[in-house]
């Protein structure tokens, strides 16, 4: 029934919005006030259809509906709430209908704020747009053809050729397959919806470009357009920020970064909305580069619905740690993609011939030419990155079966277009506040020069800087901050809203600064005599037993509990135990990894990588393993770590497969047959080491009447407590001795008590030694051999994280700034 | 034609060809064992073999498996790293590395996981199956 519901109220929509559609083309074309009206009424109807649906999927979601394969495929029961609701956009439907969902509210402002003659195509468009996302989750079948993959349909219309389905169609499973261990991350709950919101916001500047297309008027769009295409791009900006800090605090990704198809699908559209961005702020200013605004608007919404195609149709599969598989909707992205594209180039070359062009080329050193080839670059590095992640599709060209390319492509050619990118930032800012000449732009920007060398000289010493590149490198981008950071020193004399442009063009300098440092001087943290065997391998001197060389360095740091190792003269790393943190997921577990100064002096602190096993995957006799990095943010450097593995996880793996070799009934090897006894004396208040154990007595302990025999003479308990060496856990263990009389005769009743968790193992009080006051026992099922405990961690130094970072907050800032400058100056025209 | 128009032209054109020509040298083609031998960075596509040891050795610190290539030869694969997290979920692999005598040295390897944009196939929900009954 809900079911049948959801389905009904999504094909509402899409009908509304059809229909609407049709109203807006009319009300564009003829005007007819009658057809606006109409229309809104279509569309916010469409939007309240949707709003039902979503609550609809939401509720099969929080109710555990296990029947709809959306529910069964992406939650589980004990799913905490949030994550439950997560899970509503972390299927393909779903997060569909959450960017159809904002498309829908953006529609709302768009309806209130925008005018004539824009206002009917923008709203035409929009909704065009939101017809083809419709169609993705609609779910009508026309005869063979199934139109989008409803997120409402049942398992048995997911999977028809399941079996036991066809013989029970019925069938609800009892629990569903749970969200994946490495999305259940408070990451997981913004990012998405975030990224969201720009893709739909992406969409405005494509509308009014379409409108001024339609409407032949080519200017004014981008007043209305700008503080949309800036507001994207924030949102753009945060999520690619919120995915690269997810990517490195929380999964083990080793960076925030990795030129992935999926990172680069946010990346490309906002590379390209930030050159439209510049191109509408220069049309505004001097009434040139329309042609270039409002192909820059078109082909930022292109390159959503591109990335969009590329990551949900399947073809990116075998290139991506992230994983896509075909939904099906293969030909309808392609029919998207080719509908944007088609319908936004054709209008544009249509209307090419009136479009109207400069008259005398701008100068070199104008504001003009400089801003355009700011965009120019910036549009550049987006094509290399296209160009990239199409290699599925492009590479075709060279080789069959194409890999992706060696992430050195995209580092080689979208830096240096970057550094570029750097000097020209601070030409254009210093042209575009003041018109000038060679000589007096010379003159003006003699300090800012000087600094910058002073500047790059200093971080090439203290630096130590070797290598060329990297040298032009950090000029061109101290360059940036410190030219750009003079701009908005004036601007903020004079009217601080304007500083939006050179607030962002400094955070583009800091996190070119911030890249250079966080990526050529990551450092393994390694011991010496690593160092020293990986130095061996550089030299060629490592070979096998067979006598090949061998080429692969060792990049962990191997820590054994309590020893602590020095690392590079600088750190004192030590391994300090663990804790079972079964509440949070069970079987998890923290570690604590202290790191001090090596010489003492300084600030120490402690490092809690988390090992867990994957709920989702794990079986008794299986367990996978995940990890959870742990991260010491500085504002010189992070250090990161993570544990890759540790005698706690093995010895959890050897007991699974014991136990997993017991179940298939042969487990009668030799060695499980004789059960290792040891038999060893402890003094009070003393602390020995068995096995994996550390075990202590604390002191001697009354025995309880109650159990023993009428006769005993002696009974008395030993105060025990065994502790998981490592850990900070412990269980009492309270063994009984006694002697009781039968028959004339002493008898000892010491019955062996089980360890708890270890149903082989026991120990028995066998004795008291009256000559020291100890106790004599017997254990039974542990290593009778003492076994180390040891962690094995990958452990980096990642310098100058913070100044990326940094860099990213003064982008948004910036562009924040400049969102309301110029939203407020278009609230003031329309009053 | 104006001067400035074909210096552009030259510039678009050099860029482009540039640009094409490089991306064509960074990407290479999959292959087998086979045919990896004698290359670098040979990329790889393949399966899991489970049916032989798998695991970390904490005296090479390094992850070994077989992995069975889309033609059918298993090979054995040395992985200087820790297992990947969800290696055992992945159903498919793709390493990138050297053969060398017969072991594949990979430097780096993706999993395709079930994950965000995955649906179940039968197989595994069947697996799932007799736990829940």
């Amino acid at each position: 029934m809900i079911g049948f519901l959801g389905d009904l109220f999504i094909n509402a929509a899409f009908v509304s919005a059809i229909l609407a559609a049709i109203g807006y083309f009319i009300y564009a074309q003829n005007d007819t006030n009658k057809h606006f009206k109409i229309s809104n009424w279509l569309f916010g109807l469409q939007g309240v259809f949707l709003l039902i649906a979503s609550g609809l999927l939401l509720y099969v979601i929080l109710t555990h509906q296990f029947n709809f394969y959306y529910v069964y495929n992406y939650t589980s029961s004990d799913l905490q709430l949030k994550y439950l609701i997560s899970a509503f956009w972390g299927g393909q439907e779903g997060s569909f209908m959450l960017w159809i969902l904002f498309s829908i509210i953006i529609g709302l402002g768009l309806m209130k704020w925008t005018r004539k003659p824009y206002r009917g195509p923008v709203l035409f468009f929009l909704t065009l747009t939101q017809i083809f996302l419709l169609s993705m989750v609609s779910g009508i079948s026309i005869g063979d053809f199934q139109l989008g993959a409803s997120p409402f349909r049942s398992l048995a219309e997911a999977m028809p050729n399941a079996p036991f389905l066809q013989s029970n169609p019925d069938f609800v499973p009892q629990d569903g397959k749970g969200l994946n261990d490495l999305l259940k991350s408070p990451w997981m709950m913004i990012h998405p919806p975030i990224l969201f919101v720009g893709f739909a916001m992406m969409t405005v500047p494509y509308c009014f470009a379409m409108a001024a297309l339609w409407k032949r008027k080519y200017n004014e769009w981008v007043d209305h357009a700008l503080p949309w295409t800036l507001g994207a791009n924030v949102a753009l900006l945060t999520a690619i920020f919120l995915g690269g800090y997810w990517a490195y605090v929380t999964l083990s990704f080793g960076g925030y970064w990795a030129w992935d198809p999926v990172e680069n699908a946010s990346f490309v559209p906002w590379l390209l909305g930030t050159a439209g961005i510049h191109t509408m702020i220069i049309q505004r200013k001097s009434s040139t580069s329309q042609k270039a605004s409002i192909i820059f608007a078109i082909l930022a919404y292109v390159a959503i619905v591109y990335e969009t195609f590329l990551t949900r149709s399947g073809i990116l599969a075998d290139s991506s740690v992230h994983s896509f598989v075909d939904l099906g909707l293969y030909s309808q992205l392609v029919v998207f993609m080719g509908a944007v594209t088609i319908i936004g180039l054709g209008l544009f070359f249509y209307r090419y011939k009136e479009l109207p062009s400069q008259e005398n080329e701008s100068k070199f050193l104008s504001r003009e030419f400089m801003t355009f080839a700011g965009a120019m670059m910036l549009f550049l590095i987006g094509l290399v990155i296209i160009l990239g992640t199409s290699s599925p599709i492009i590479g075709r060209l060279f080789v069959e079966n194409p890999t992706p390319p060696e992430v050195s492509f995209y580092n080689e050619w979208t830096m240096p277009l970057a550094i570029i990118a750097a000097i020209m930032t601070v030409l254009g800012q210093f042209l575009f506040w003041k018109r000038q000449d060679a000589e007096s732009l010379a003159a003006d920007l003699l300090w800012p020069v000087a600094i910058t060398c002073v500047a790059t000289l200093a971080t090439i010493i203290i630096g130590d800087v070797r290598d060329i590149y990297y040298m032009v490198f950090l000029l061109a981008a101290w360059f940036a901050v410190i030219g750009n950071s003079v701009i908005m020193y004036r601007l903020v004399r004079q009217k601080p809203l304007l500083i939006g442009g050179a607030l962002s063009h400094i955070g583009f300098g800091v996190l070119l600064l911030g890249i250079l440092a966080s990526s050529a001087y990551n450092e393994m943290l390694l011991d010496e005599s690593v160092k020293k065997y990986n130095a061996a391998i550089e030299r060629g001197e490592v070979t096998d037993e067979q006598g090949f060389q061998k080429t692969q360095k060792v990049d962990f740091l191997e820590l054994k509990l309590n020893q602590p190792k020095i690392i590079d003269d600088r750190y004192k790393v030590t391994y300090e135990g663990y804790t079972l943190k079964d509440q949070e997921r069970p079987g998890q577990q923290e570690y604590r990894i202290k790191f001090e100064p090596a010489d003492g002096e300084g600030e120490q602190f402690v490092l809690n990588p988390q090992v867990y096993p994957m709920l989702s995957s794990s079986s008794q006799s299986d367990i996978q393993w995940s990890v959870d990095p742990d991260v010491r943010t500085g504002l010189m450097s992070d250090i990161y770590l993570y544990v890759a593995g540790s005698s706690f996880v093995e010895r959890r793996n050897d007991e699974a497969k014991e136990a997993a070799a017991k179940r298939r009934g042969n487990a009668s090897t030799a060695e499980d047959d004789s059960v290792q006894v040891q038999e060893v004396n402890i003094g009070r208040g003393e602390t020995i080491k068995v096995g994996a154990f550390d075990l202590t007595f604390n002191d001697y302990e009354e025995a309880d009447d109650q159990q023993l025999q009428d006769s005993t003479i002696v009974a008395v308990r030993a105060n025990l407590e065994l502790t998981q060496r490592g850990s900070d856990s412990s269980v009492p263990i309270r063994p009984l001795f006694s002697i009781y009389v039968k028959d004339g005769e002493n008898w000892t009743y010491a019955p062996p008590i089980s360890i708890p968790g270890y149903d082989e193992a026991s120990i028995q009080f066998t004795s008291v030694d009256p000559s020291n006051g100890g106790i004599d026992l017997k254990i039974r099922g542990i290593d009778t051999q003492v076994e180390d405990q040891w962690v094995l961690l990958v452990a980096e130094e990642k310098p100058f994280i913070s100044i990326v970072w940094l860099g990213t907050f003064l982008l948004m800032a910036g562009f924040s700034i400049s969102i309301f400058r110029h939203w407020d100056r278009e609230r003031k025209k329309s009053t | 034609m104006k001067p400035k128009l074909i210096i552009g032209i030259i510039a678009i054109v050099g860029f482009t060809s540039l640009l094409m020509y490089n991306f064509g040298n960074s990407i290479s083609t999959y292959v087998n064992f086979e045919q990896a031998a004698g290359m670098e960075g040979a990329h790889v596509v393949g399966q899991w073999d489970d049916s032989e040891e798998y695991g970390f050795s904490m005296e090479t610190k390094q992850f070994s498996f077989y992995m069975e290539d889309e033609d059918g030869n298993v090979r054995r694969v040395v992985y200087p790293k820790p297992k990947p997290n969800n290696f055992e979920e992945a159903d498919q692999l793709v390493v990138i590395g050297e053969m060398q005598n017969g072991v594949f040295y990979a430097n780096d390897m993706l999993m395709k996981c079930p994950s965000k944009y995955n649906n179940a196939d039968e197989a595994e929900f069947q697996k799932a199956m007799p736990s829940k009954s």
